[in-house]
């Protein structure tokens, strides 16, 4: 009986003129030009003889993501002009908040480009698709940025996931990259599952699934039974909490960082949270701002139990991309709590937090794809006893990156961490602040432990050039794999070359240094980006 | 709450039929324990005398990604050719560039050579080329430690 409107609805349509939706390009732009250079780059490739060369694939990486960065800037000022819109009928939206997620995302996608670049040159891979794969993944995060429908978000997540679990599995070489791929793949399979039953139940309950319109509904109506809808807002939440890492949720985080190229990793960690946490804090805070009362204690409870769990689990950990995997969980919970303030003010830190922490992390798995050697397999604490001596520069580098990441005074770590604490007490919950304090606290150990270890001298290291291979040779059995592949590589090369540690790669150093720059620069004069964040609200603001 | 009555009936009946499902090979089933013979992959045919070469051709799997692409062109081509004329010039070029990525996959593919039949010439190495080098490793310690031998 129901049938009978919507099928006579539809046959109008058919026969009748179809009233096409006004499209201003310039709020997808930035999305086109990614999607476009990773067809034009694949295309390229495809017709030559040989694979496109490894610098010619990053070369115009690079360039589409500066494009796209600088479209991004453009429709900044076009939102500081003429206000946030909401385009193509509704689907997407150009505020802020969605060039904010812009410019993080594009940032991310450069800077991993050119680390990436290094990686694939050290296991020899060839061929474009590790950066091709990186730019669709990217302008899936941007298209969960931008979303102003349920259905764009889904279509954003599949877009960003679908390509991250080649990548996962881009490492042919390692039978973890594969597991890691696998593991991924049907979590994250299960988890948009479980999204989209949320999207159903939520549509059932308000009749669109349509941001604002959903916000409309909310505050037109008040529902007697909200049964349906409560459990459409919970199972929402577990979608997002599945590629945001948060507890519960958060059991494929350490094997896929583990297994996962390591590039790969830090962009990972930084675009797939981007793009969760960005989709996830314009439905909760925007659409379902009049449902806070509902959803905001058992965010309390997912913030609380993520900062404690990432934060406790990683101090046991003797492989350092585990660690860092827990640690990114630790970070999901601080970033949690911006979206448990529910104010503009939460949403503002969260942003800020996401921006500075995809440059910490994208840095940090810089300098451990670098130190892991060929192969990629030396993940083991131990690996880092003595860093300092063997390669300074890259020792110091991590060693801010980390600083970053605990959350010291003059990096933006310190400034982020501060921001979501002082917006989660504003916001009411004092308790969930001090368990993020304390958390911080312990997390500063296990940063400061890599730290401490880099620069205690190698066991049995007598600083003769002879000897080097040989205290390399006994420090690192403990990283519990037999395959000594590094490590017979560092010794043999200390021998050849007297000492001086193999040269960091150049893409490598770029991107390590970029990632130190701005996580300094920005800690010891903090404004811009503070302004940045405090602009970019949503088009529905709370 | 009445709109719902189908959804529950048919969830009722799902139940229902793998639970008689369950209980009726239960039931049916003859009660001999399978034998070597039964539970071997083959019932009939040659007995398997060793292992399965581990490595076998992927062609199949591009044959099969190759029908992929095009079957997803068509899935979308045809919805858009029944109000094509609705759609104006609007839907021609969005059409167009959509057949243009799906015809970059399928260059991409002809690329790493899913045309190729025969003996595999053109594939494309995805991991380095397996020699000795890059297969056997050289324990720190060993006779060629030191000797100045990249060891991965």
């Amino acid at each position: 009986m129901n049938l009978l409107p919507s099928l006579a609805g539809m046959a109008a349509a058919v026969t009748g003129h179809l009233a096409l939706p006004h499209i201003d390009y310039l709020s997808i732009l930035p999305i086109m030009i990614m999607l476009g250079g990773a067809v034009a780059i694949i295309g390229w490739s495809s017709l030559l003889r040989r694979p496109l060369d490894v610098t010619w694939v990053t070369s115009l990486t690079v360039l589409t993501a500066t494009a796209a960065l600088t479209m991004s800037l453009f429709q900044w000022y076009s939102v500081l002009h003429s206000g946030a819109h909401t385009h193509i009928d509704g689907a997407v939206v150009m505020d802020g908040f969605s060039v904010l997620v812009s410019v993080l995302v594009t940032c991310a996608t450069f800077v991993s480009a050119v680390v990436g670049d290094s990686w694939l040159r050290r296991e020899d891979v060839r061929g474009p698709e590790y950066h091709v794969l990186m730019l669709v993944s990217a302008s899936g995060a941007m298209t969960m940025g931008v979303a102003n429908d349920l259905i764009v978000v889904f279509l954003g997540l599949e877009i960003l996931s679908i390509a991250l679990y080649v990548l996962a599995a881009f490492n042919p070489r390692r039978a973890e990259s594969g597991e890691a791929a696998l593991k991924y793949f049907v979590l994250g399979a299960f988890s948009s599952a479980v999204f989209v039953y949320g999207i159903a139940l939520v549509y059932g309950a308000t009749g669109t699934s349509n941001l604002p319109q959903i916000a409309d509904f909310l505050a037109r109506n008040v529902a007697l039974h909200d049964g349906l809808l409560l459990a459409g807002l919970a199972l929402l939440l577990v979608g997002f909490g599945f590629k945001i890492a948060a507890v519960p949720f958060h059991l494929w985080t350490p094997d896929v960082y583990q297994g996962s190229p390591t590039p790969v990793t830090g962009f990972m960690a930084a675009v797939a949270k981007a793009g969760g946490f960005a989709a996830l804090l314009r439905v909760f805070v925007s659409s379902f701002h009049l449902l806070r009362a509902d959803w905001q204690p058992p965010v309390w409870v997912l913030a609380c139990i993520t900062l404690v769990l990432g934060a406790v689990v990683a101090l046991l950990q003797q492989d350092i991309k585990r660690m860092l995997a827990y640690s990114s969980i630790n970070h999901a919970g601080f970033i949690l709590l911006g979206l448990q303030a529910a104010t503009a003010r939460g949403v503002e830190a969260s942003l800020y937090y996401l921006f500075v922490y995809s440059f910490m992390v994208i840095g940090t798995f810089g300098v451990i794809s670098v130190v892991a050697g060929r192969g990629d397999r030396d993940h083991g604490l131990e690996t880092y006893r003595g860093l300092a001596s063997r390669q300074p520069w890259l020792a110091g580098a991590l060693v801010v990156l980390l600083l970053a990441q605990a959350g010291v005074p003059f990096t933006t770590g310190f400034v982020a961490k501060l921001e979501v604490v002082t917006a989660a007490v504003h916001g009411g919950s004092t308790a969930l602040a001090v368990v993020a304090m304390v958390t911080a606290a312990i997390a500063a150990f296990f940063y400061l432990r890599v730290g401490v270890l880099m620069y205690t001298p190698a066991q049995n290291g007598t600083g003769e050039d002879g000897d080097m291979a040989a205290a390399l040779g006994g420090a690192a059995p403990s990283s519990d794999d037999p395959v000594l592949v590094g490590v017979g590589e560092a010794g043999s090369i200390t021998v050849g070359a007297l000492g001086s540690a193999p040269p960091v790669p150049a893409g490598a150093a770029f991107g390590i240094a970029l990632c130190v720059v701005v996580t300094v620069v920005f800690g010891i004069w903090p404004q811009p980006l503070t302004a940045f964040a405090h602009h970019a609200t949503l088009v529905l603001a709370p | 709450m009445k709109d719902y009555l189908p959804i529950f009936v048919l969830l009722v009946l799902g139940f229902l039929f793998a639970a008689l499902s369950l209980v009726a090979s239960k039931l049916l089933a003859p009660r001999r324990r399978p034998t070597s013979a039964k539970i071997a992959p083959y019932e009939c045919g040659i007995v398997p005398d060793r292992e399965q070469p581990q490595r076998f051709p992927v062609r199949f799997y591009l044959v099969a990604m190759i029908f992929i692409i095009f079957d997803i062109e068509i899935v979308f081509l045809y919805p858009w050719a029944v109000i094509f004329r609705q759609l104006q010039t609007f839907g021609l070029v969005e059409v167009l560039v959509f057949a243009g990525v799906v015809f970059v996959s399928f260059l991409y593919l002809v690329s790493n050579g899913a045309l190729d039949w025969g003996p595999a010439k053109r594939l494309r190495p995805a991991a380095p080329q397996r020699t000795a080098r890059t297969t056997i490793t050289r324990v720190p310690g060993g006779p060629s430690a030191g000797s100045g031998h990249e060891a991965a």
